[in-house]
């Protein structure tokens, strides 16, 4: 019996090595190793015999059932990891088509960076407002410290809209205009009478003026500080931390003097170019994007007394600061978005609005 | 205004030693800011002195020469078209590698070895326009003739017209004229930079008795003061090279010796001056003086003016200049002029800008007038001017020194506070360097008492109007260069954005997020436009001083700048979704416009428009949606603007807040777009109050749902709203719409709608014989109230 065991053994192990699938193996493992299967007719001679042989045959069955499973799981293995295989091979992919964007829209670039500056800005408790974009020379110029006739107001390129007299049409606080900067939103937040003030103030501006360089219609984010104590050295710290977030920490920036009437002291800020490193030479070759290795990038200063009492304050006990940048100016000088025409922001053309 | 200053003038009033780069930066981050550093000597580089020695015809070509000229180390043969050179004439040889402009236009190039007509030439002989000084040129086919300089043959040409000079090319602010001068600049650089101030007023006139002359102003609220002095027996000549030198270099065009001495003053002191020729005068006086009426005057630029109550100066007869913006024609210096009457003047800047703008007619001088300058500017720059011209055009003063002023001077006298001063600075600067600071730059200190009393010297006294204008000075020459910036200190701000940004910026994200690309269109719009809309132009505002006629109007819906983005992009983009968020401007009776925040999304150059519907219903339902407003479609008064069975009303909280429709074809149309344009419009603004974040929790059913499709063929016209308002039953809690069907299989005119039903009850889990039962319900409703047939 123990020879006719070990033989039934060997008889599997040879038989599994041929067996192709696991449903032959399935149907192998139910004649071999089943309820009435080989091993279990087998065994059933074990009653015949003594308790001596009983115990050295049952040993040996033992052997042999383990045996025999061993090679049943070899084969499954075997047999599993060849259906994987196969199972794969049938369902190859094409791995270099073409890729399937996600239906995704743009906002314009415009809206991103304007949403960039603020963010900036909010880190330094810095509040978006919202001022007219149409206004009252009141608030684009009386108020900022120009009294009409004033030449600086040459300076704007001014829009006026036009009455029902052909004139220009004036109302309660003056000639009505297109707002030609964001300095138009200093005195009428001060006009809200809640201090202290730290506004981000994001608009459309308007100014006459049309070429590669400029739009007749642009962005400005207009930073006004009004507290007790407000400095000219906190004005440079805001002005560099704005920089370095915006354009990143290998960009430097200088404060350099300059004049507008609302502030006093004035400043241009300017930064460092990407193009030549601040160096104003490309290969020996003066750098064409910046001026002896700068660009502006804008204006800003201390708020004029005459301002903060035109918005009803006390010059000696409070003070303040404000800057006014281009938003698009400010986005093109960003290294690398290589725009060498303004104009192309506000065409509308999906092909680049899609691009950003 | 920018200032084309010479490092080697500047150097003559103000000791320094930087290097020209060093000194240009430092200038920038105290003063003023320099845009370009121009070295001179670096333009002629291998342009040498040449000594013509013999000049024979050219054998192929009758208008050229062969030209023998010696270049210092050896002499050369150059072909040459110049008509006036000849032997022993010194002239301008620009060799092989030197940059010249050809005939004085156009850009540099470089040039190399030729051969012209068959002859080679080495180099080339220069007119003076091809090296740089299209000033000097005489005549269209003449050289440079350099034999007034002293230096040999072959010495560079920087050298041997003294032009090793560096010009800087600095951007001046309005408010301050004097730094236009080199004078007023060097005062400024001397601070900047460290150096040391040399300017010292030139001597007072030494009068003359033999020529009467007087001033008088009538005009005494717009000129302040009147100064002149005759000067008889000058000789009119070509002025010496050092003073031509310093006005090219600064872009003035060499004239004669007078002219150039009041524009040399000009440069040095920024303070015009004009020069009549005495014998032109009626009189022997100028009076300062309202034009009168039909009164006319031919300018220096030979156009005729014809003058309406402008300032002028006047003799007895005539108006001999238009005042502080250009003398008469008749009346200049010419080479017959013997006796002069030098002329300085005070006015109104204001007066003069609005001059010079109504006659359409600028001048260096009334660039300057018009930012306003100093009665006592005049003493020194007259003294300066009959100092250059004795030197440079011989003669005598003839006249007493004429002076005439509206009120005796007062100088400005401003207190000053250095502690608050220390405070808005932010930076501890000392009472001494504030001082200091001060005094370099011409103030007077009184500093017995804590307010100090500053005094503003003459050349400031129109651009120090406050006290704080004394701190920018004392800032700026401090240096903010070397400030360390701090945030700012104090309590935090409590104010909150306005709700239309936190709208706005939600709504871009969202639809940016569901493939809306964004549209940024000009506020600007045209009649036109607005007319072709369906709107009615008079209601919008027009532009008083358009820049270009299709921006002549204030837009009053965002609709025409969508039109046209269309147009503009169907020929590259045959579909896209699009949305714009931005303002209109509404007139308002008696105030500013109401600026509204208005919203259309929309898609265009789609084949199905019940689908591109459902898409922007859904769109718009997710808006609303998230923002907690309750929203309903209305047909009611649907405008012409509209497709007549393609659109409907929005309706929030009982008011018409928009559209959702496809745009009536003829408008389409009307704005050149050839493809179909389906948009959802909101008058965003108005839904600012009701709108909220809604973030609230709804528990979800623990039992399961069960989803069964029924299809039901109906007419085409039967609303889904309307069928399935009528599907009534507590277990059905949500009928949505899987799909519509017309084709094959469905008669025309009806369409086949399949519903999926979601049926689950809030304390069981349901049998499919209760399920089935609601459906049998259903389809019974379906049959009986809107005539479906089930299919199945």
């Amino acid at each position: 019996m123990e020879n006719e065991l070990r033989q039934l053994l060997a008889e599997a192990q040879g038989k599994l090595l041929l067996v192709k699938t696991l449903a032959d193996l399935e149907v192998e493992r139910i004649e071999v190793l089943g309820r009435k299967g080989k091993l279990a007719e087998l065994l059933k001679g074990l009653a015949a015999l003594s308790i001596e042989e009983k115990k050295t045959v049952g040993m040996a069955a033992n052997e042999v059932k383990m045996g025999i499973e061993k090679a049943f799981a070899e084969a499954e293995s075997r047999l599993s990891v060849a259906a994987a295989s196969a199972k794969n091979e049938s369902e190859w992919l094409d791995v270099t088509l073409p890729g399937i964007a996600p239906e995704v829209g743009h906002a314009h670039l415009t809206t991103q960076a304007i949403e960039d500056i603020t963010n900036i800005f909010a880190h330094l408790g810095f509040v978006r407002s919202r001022h007219p974009e149409v206004d009252w020379d009141y608030y684009a110029f009386e108020a900022m410290n120009m009294p009409s006739d004033h030449p600086a107001r040459d300076d704007w390129e001014t829009f006026f809209v036009k009455g029902e007299s052909g004139e220009v049409k004036t109302g309660a606080k003056g000639k009505m205009l297109l707002t030609p900067h964001t300095s138009n939103g200093q005195v009428r937040e001060m006009e809200k009478g809640v201090f202290p003030i730290r506004m981000i103030s994001i608009g459309k501006c308007f100014r006459r003026q049309a070429d590669v360089r400029h739009l007749p219609m642009f962005y400005q984010f207009e930073g006004l500080v009004i507290d007790k104590k407000a400095s000219v050295t906190e004005l440079k710290g805001v002005c560099d931390y704005f920089a370095k977030h915006y354009f990143g920490p290998d960009r430097v920036t200088r404060l350099r003097p300059y004049h507008f009437r609302f502030t006093e002291p004035s400043f241009e800020l300017d930064i460092s170019c990407s193009v030549c490193g601040g160096s104003g030479l490309v290969d020996g070759v003066k750098c064409k994007l910046c001026k002896e290795g700068w660009l502006e990038l804008g204006g800003a200063g201390m708020v004029h007394p005459n301002v903060i009492k035109a918005g009803g304050l006390d010059p000696d006990e409070y003070s303040g600061f404000a800057f006014g940048w281009g938003v698009e100016r400010t986005m093109m000088m960003r290294a690398g978005l290589n725009i060498d025409d303004i104009r192309i922001l506000y065409k509308n053309d999906l092909r680049f609005i899609r691009q950003f | 205004m920018n200032n084309l200053a010479s490092y080697n003038w500047l150097k003559e009033y103000c000791k320094t030693d930087l290097s020209t780069a060093d000194f240009a930066r430092e200038l920038s981050l105290r003063s003023m800011s320099v845009e370009k550093i121009d070295i001179v000597a670096a333009r002629f580089d291998k342009i040498v002195v040449g000594l013509v020695n013999e000049v024979r015809p050219h054998p192929n070509a009758d208008k050229l020469r062969l030209v023998t000229t010696n270049i210092g180390a050896e002499t050369v043969e150059i072909v040459c078209g110049g008509v006036n050179v000849v032997p022993g004439m010194k002239v301008c040889v620009a060799m092989p590698g030197s940059r010249v402009r050809w005939h004085g236009e156009g850009d540099y190039i470089t040039l190399g070895e030729s051969e012209i007509r068959g002859v080679k030439s080495i180099g080339m002989i220069c007119g003076a326009g091809e090296v740089g000084f299209p000033d000097l040129e005489k005549g269209e086919k003449e050289i440079w003739d350099l034999s007034f300089i002293k230096a040999p043959a072959g010495t560079n040409l920087a050298v041997a017209l003294e032009l090793e000079d560096t010009v800087f090319d600095i951007e001046v602010t309005t408010n301050r004229p004097d730094v236009m001068g080199i004078v007023g600049l060097a005062r400024e650089a001397a601070v900047a930079v460290g150096g040391e101030f040399l300017h010292k007023q030139p001597a007072a006139i030494v009068p003359g008795t033999s020529i009467p002359f007087t001033v008088k102003i009538e005009d005494t609220v717009r000129c302040a003061r009147q100064m002149a002095v005759v000067i008889d027996d000058v000789t009119v000549a070509e002025s010496p090279w050092w003073l031509q030198k310093r006005l090219l270099l600064a872009g003035v065009r060499p004239i004669n010796n007078i002219v150039d001495v009041t524009n040399y003053v000009l440069l040095e002191y920024a303070q015009p001056l004009h020069a009549f020729d005495y014998k032109k005068i009626e009189g022997s006086e100028i009076i300062v003086r309202a034009a009168k009426p039909g009164e006319k005057i031919t300018a220096l630029n030979s156009k005729e003016y014809a003058l309406d109550g402008h300032m002028v100066l006047a003799d007895a007869v005539k108006p001999l200049d238009i005042a502080g913006i250009m003398g008469g024609n008749e009346t200049g210096t010419t080479v017959a002029t013997k006796t002069i009457v030098l002329s300085a003047s005070t006015f109104d800047g204001t007066v003069i800008r609005r001059t010079a703008r109504a006659l359409n007619l600028q001048s260096d001088a009334q660039l300057l007038f018009e930012k306003g300058l100093s009665t006592e500017a005049l003493p020194g720059a007259l003294a300066r001017a009959v100092e250059l011209i004795l030197q440079t055009a011989g003669g005598t003063v003839a006249s007493v020194v004429c002076d005439t002023r509206v009120k005796e001077y007062e100088a400005l006298v401003f207190p000053f506070r250095p502690a608050m001063a220390r405070q808005r600075i932010g930076v501890e600067i000392t009472d001494e360097r504030m001082e200091q600071i001060l005094h370099e730059l011409g103030f007077g200190v009184d500093k017995s008492a804590e307010v100090w009393q500053v005094t503003v010297p003459f050349w400031r006294d129109h651009d120090i109007e406050a006290e704080v204008d004394l701190g920018e000075e004392i800032a700026r020459m401090y240096g903010y260069h070397l400030m360390i910036g701090v945030l700012p200190a104090g309590s935090p701000p409590t104010t909150q954005e306005p709700v239309a940004i936190t709208w706005e910026r939600f709504t871009k994200k969202l639809l940016a997020g569901a493939g809306y690309d964004e549209f940024f269109s000009y506020s600007f719009t045209n009649a036109e436009d607005i007319a072709k809309y369906g709107d009615d132009a008079t209601t919008a505002y027009a532009i008083l001083n358009p820049l270009v006629s299709e921006q002549s109007h204030l837009r009053v819906s965002l609709m025409p700048g969508i039109l046209r983005a269309i147009e503009g992009n169907q020929g590259h983009t045959r579909a896209a979704k699009f949305f714009e968020l931005s303002r209109l401007y509404l007139p308002r009776t008696n105030d500013l416009p109401e600026e509204a925040t208005h919203l259309v999304f929309g898609e265009y150059g789609y084949a199905n428009a019940e689908e591109v519907f459902r898409k922007l219903r859904g769109t718009l339902e997710m808006l609303t949606g998230k923002t907690g407003l309750e929203m309903k479609l209305s047909r009611d008064g649907i405008s012409e603007k509209w497709h007549a069975t393609r659109s409907a009303n929005i309706v929030i909280n009982d008011k018409i807040v928009g559209t959702i429709g496809e745009v009536a074809e003829k408008i389409q149309q009307s704005f050149g777009v050839d493809l179909r344009v389906f948009v959802v419009t909101l008058e965003f603004e108005r839904l600012f109050d009701a709108m909220k974040l809604t973030h609230r929790y709804a528990p979800s059913s623990e039992f399961p749902a069960i989803t069964r499709d029924l299809s039901v063929v109906v007419a085409e016209r039967v609303e889904f709203v309307a069928l399935t308002n009528e599907l009534k039953n507590d277990l059905l809690t949500l009928i949505a719409l899987a799909d519509v069907y017309r084709g094959k299989g469905v008669e025309a005119g009806q369409k086949s709608l399949t519903l999926s039903l979601t049926l689950q009850a809030a304390d069981k889990t349901l049998t499919a014989e209760e399920a089935n039962e609601v459906v049998e319900q259903i389809s019974e409703v379906l049959k009986t109230k809107f005539g479906g047939t089930m299919r199945s």
